[in-house]
């Protein structure tokens, strides 16, 4: 049995091409970069960026939510997000940042392109950008931050990073010192949660990455997520068309997020396994000099590697259930809905924490072997470490769920 | 403004040079350590950026003189009655900037403890390595060859293995002994150390505690072979690396303490590592403390700074509390090892043991509190420019020097417990 396979999912609630996608990327994954790891480490230009385009365009992640005569895949239905979870654990396996990555991309595709809300006018302008095979699209996010304005318009309690204001039939948009979600340096398409001068409703405007006014600080260094080239930016005077406005409502902009953190589960759970992949082999061939007990064959570190075990079981249950909600809106709702939104807030950060918690314990189990870049176990429990810092605070998503469950109303 | 000179330093226990050690290690960190900090993680290969704050701590301040005693040009402490409530105090400081060197310091008189430490002070050795190290400028680093490739920290787990996994030998030829094996780990390696102690057997699969012998090498004795150092996901001050024994021949008198005493005092490198782990721990939770408090004074929720929401007070509450706690059981752990009239000697099973609970409790304890602020400062607790996350990339690896969590566990409950067959 495929040591993957112990963990199990929904594997009935797969469509056949989803397992065949799994299984074509675990193999690609499994030669042009696990199997590499060692000798390219976390190299951007070596490993990463080529395997971004892989998996992108060669693949076709970039393409799947486009309607088909646009050039894309037209794989657009809500069961899509069975798609989502089973690609991108599979790409979070040999590589969380560009799992990362590639849930960006596939989360403005579902905000875009799916079918119940498809924009057809939206699509039309942007899909061939997604389409057209010159190169991958490097998505980020450009969303709310604890800013050091007081002033400054926020959405709950978070301070807006780009100021838009409606002009000349387009928009202007202005901010300084932005710190996207990822891929500052060289993302191709930013999606800003923007406050608009002068109105209420916030707008999500798309930010070619060449646009004219928009200027790139240095990468900086981060814990983890080698693939994604962070740089915080500044826009002043960005003018972009009145259409890049892709929506204005809390319901779409959930809706986005909710496919986000599916993607970002997904991407985890990838991480876990990959984790515990690398700790069976630990597990099955480390002897206990003191005893002569094999590593797994202790009662105190085989119980540890059986808790790992479950952490990564319930995670990878959690990641399926988030799915099958946005895979059937008409049994859950819209997945901007509070409900479904709320769900898949919960669900991301319970994974996140769980996984921290087995990366903890498996570097334990490790002992320099954890920590040690040879082994490849480290750059995991960085990469997660850095994606549950980028999906935010846990302690304030807690007011989230404090306004669906008990109906705070002043959090 | 509160600074982290508020949190309580139990003044019962402080070495009488604490204020001196402490205003002097500060101010060396400020000026040579924190301006650079951020670059050191690319530097692991090379220590380029870091050797320089080495050169004038060790060499210059001349702090790596204090473990030998007055007459041989260094500062006694090894007499003292509080070496290790003073060098709480200086692993903290160091640890508040950077946990690396922190180690890379503390491990550097890990060697001498065998032979520098009352009662069993072994004068012709400390005669023959004080020069090395009293009589420069120059930083010189030693270290400890104990971690072997087939045992990982068996070598540690000492009282229950006993020396048997031990591959490095030691063969006695006439007037000298023979050494051959492979290290791996040994802080301050990677061609750092310049004096290695190695932990070896003269009895290969032997579990007779006499057979275990502590050995000093010269780096440059024909047949010592140090490798490239470790990449890691953090602590580049503390470099490492393979070390190979070829036929390495030393004076028989390099013996550290003779049959059985090597393997006995050997728990007292156990005990003060795990007091400097503490001490460690203690130092970047300080430092987390003042980026934290910058970053909550700064960053604003709901219109104020974000320290003024209940909920992320409550997270601020827990991380002080921690520092608070984690300190006190710190100094507490450097006056056990301090006070053998109280606490019994340095080297005891039930001190190890006590020093490994106090150790393996911080740790998970800063774990925990840890993850939850870099949550906290979301994007930009991963953010370099932050240095919370560098903190909790090098604590992470301390956690599991001299031998894993699991085995301070079993350390632990073989001695309250009286476990037999751990």
């Amino acid at each position: 049995m495929n040591d993957l396979e112990l963990f199990p999912y929904p594997k009935n609630r797969l469509q056949k091409t989803d397992l065949d996608l799994a299984a074509s990327l675990q193999d690609l994954v499994q030669k042009e970069i696990v199997d590499k790891r060692l000798e390219l480490k976390e190299d951007y230009q070596g490993l990463l960026r080529p395997n971004l385009d892989k998996l992108l365009v060669e693949v076709g992640l970039q393409r799947m939510f486009w309607p088909e005569d646009l050039g894309g895949e037209e794989h657009n239905g809500p069961e899509a997000a069975y798609t989502v979870a089973a690609a991108l654990e599979q790409v979070g396996r040999a590589d969380t940042g560009l799992a990362y990555l590639a849930a960006h991309n596939l989360a403005l595709q579902a905000a875009l392109a799916m079918r119940e809300n498809l924009d057809r006018e939206a699509c039309a302008r942007f899909a061939p950008l997604f389409c057209d095979g010159r190169g991958p699209m490097i998505v980020s996010f450009i969303l709310p931050v604890f800013g050091e304005d007081e002033k400054a318009p926020a959405w709950r309690g978070k301070s807006f990073q780009v100021k838009a204001r409606s002009a000349s039939g387009g928009w202007v948009l202005e901010g300084k010192g932005i710190r996207p979600t990822c891929s500052g340096a060289d993302a191709t398409l930013f999606g800003a949660w923007c406050a608009v001068e002068g109105e209420e409703a916030p707008a999500f405007i798309l930010v070619p990455g060449d646009a004219p006014g928009l200027s790139r600080g240095p990468e900086f260094k981060k814990t983890g997520l080698a693939a994604s080239r962070n740089a915080d930016l500044d826009l002043s005077g960005v003018e972009v068309p009145a259409e890049n406005c892709l929506f204005r409502g809390d319901l779409e902009y959930r809706r986005l997020l909710s496919w986000f953190y599916l993607g970002i589960t997904a991407t985890t759970v990838g991480g876990l396994l990959a984790a515990y992949q690398i700790l069976k082999e630990w597990g099955d061939n480390r002897v206990i000099k003191g005893t002569g007990n094999i590593f797994k064959e202790n009662p105190l570190t085989g119980a540890l590697m059986g808790e790992i075990a479950q952490d990564i079981s319930m995670s990878r249950l959690l990641a399926y259930d988030l799915a099958g909600m946005l895979a059937d809106p008409s049994s859950f709702g819209d997945a901007g809905s509070d409900m479904v939104y709320t769900s898949a807030l919960m669900i991301v950060h319970q994974v996140l924490a769980t996984a921290e918690r087995a990366l903890h314990r498996t570097m334990e189990l490790m002992a320099s072997a954890g920590y040690a870049k040879e082994w490849q176990l480290e750059r995991y429990w960085r990469d997660l470490k850095t994606v549950q810092c980028y999906v935010g605070s846990h302690e304030l998503a807690k007011h989230d769920f404090s306004r669906w469950f008990y109906g705070a109303r002043t959090l | 403004m509160r600074t982290i000179d508020d949190f309580t330093r139990p003044l019962e226990y402080v070495s009488p040079m604490d204020g001196l050690l402490g205003s002097i290690f500060r101010d060396w960190v400020e000026r040579e350590v924190m301006p650079y900090r951020r670059r050191f993680d690319e530097d692991y290969r090379d220590h380029r950026l870091i050797h320089p704050p080495f050169k004038k701590l060790l060499g210059e301040y001349g702090l790596q003189r204090m473990i030998f005693p007055e007459d041989l040009g260094g500062w006694g402490m090894g007499r003292s009655n509080y070496m290790c409530t003073a060098a709480f105090r200086m692993f903290e400081e160091i640890a508040r900037a950077d946990t690396g060197m922190a180690l890379a310091f503390g491990a550097l008189f890990w060697p001498f403890l065998f032979i520098a430490l009352e009662p069993h002070e072994n004068r012709r050795l400390l005669e023959e390595f004080a020069p090395m190290f009293c009589e420069t400028t120059e930083a010189v680093f030693a270290a400890l060859c104990m971690t072997e490739p087939q045992g990982g920290s068996d070598i540690e787990n000492i009282e229950i293995v006993k020396g048997s996994t031990i591959r490095t030998t030691a063969v006695l030829d006439g007037d000298e002994w023979v050494i051959n094996g492979h290290k791996l780990w040994p802080s301050n390696t990677g061609g750092l150390a310049k004096l290695m102690a190695v932990v070896c057997t003269t009895n290969p699969g032997s579990d007779d505690p006499r057979d275990i012998a502590v050995i000093y090498v010269t780096s440059d004795t024909p047949g010592v072979t140090q490798g490239p150092p470790y990449e890691k996901a953090g602590m580049a001050a503390d470099m490492n690396s393979d070390v190979w024994f070829e036929n390495v021949r030393v004076p028989s008198w390099y013996r550290a303490c003779g049959p059985g005493d090597d393997a006995k005092y050997f728990g007292e490198i156990m005990s003060t590592g795990n007091m400097g782990i503490i001490a460690w721990i203690s130092g970047a939770m300080m430092n987390i403390y003042e980026r934290l408090t910058e970053f909550v004074n700064r960053k604003k929720f709901r219109g104020l700074p974000l320290k003024e929401n209940d909920a992320v007070a409550g997270v601020l509450a827990d991380f002080a509390a921690h520092i608070e706690a984690i300190r006190i059981v710190g100094y507490q752990c450097a006056r056990m090892c301090d006070r053998h009239d109280l606490y019994g000697p340095l080297w005891d099973p039930g001190l190890v043991a006590k020093t490994r609970a106090q150790r393996y409790l911080a740790m998970d304890r800063f774990i925990e509190v840890t993850g939850r602020v870099m949550n906290l400062m979301e994007c930009f607790g991963a953010d370099r420019d932050w240095d919370v996350e560098k903190h909790w990339r090098d604590l992470k690896i301390l956690q599991l020097v001299e031998g894993s969590k699991q085995l301070c566990q079993i350390e632990t409950a073989r001695w309250f417990y009286e476990c037999t067959t751990l």
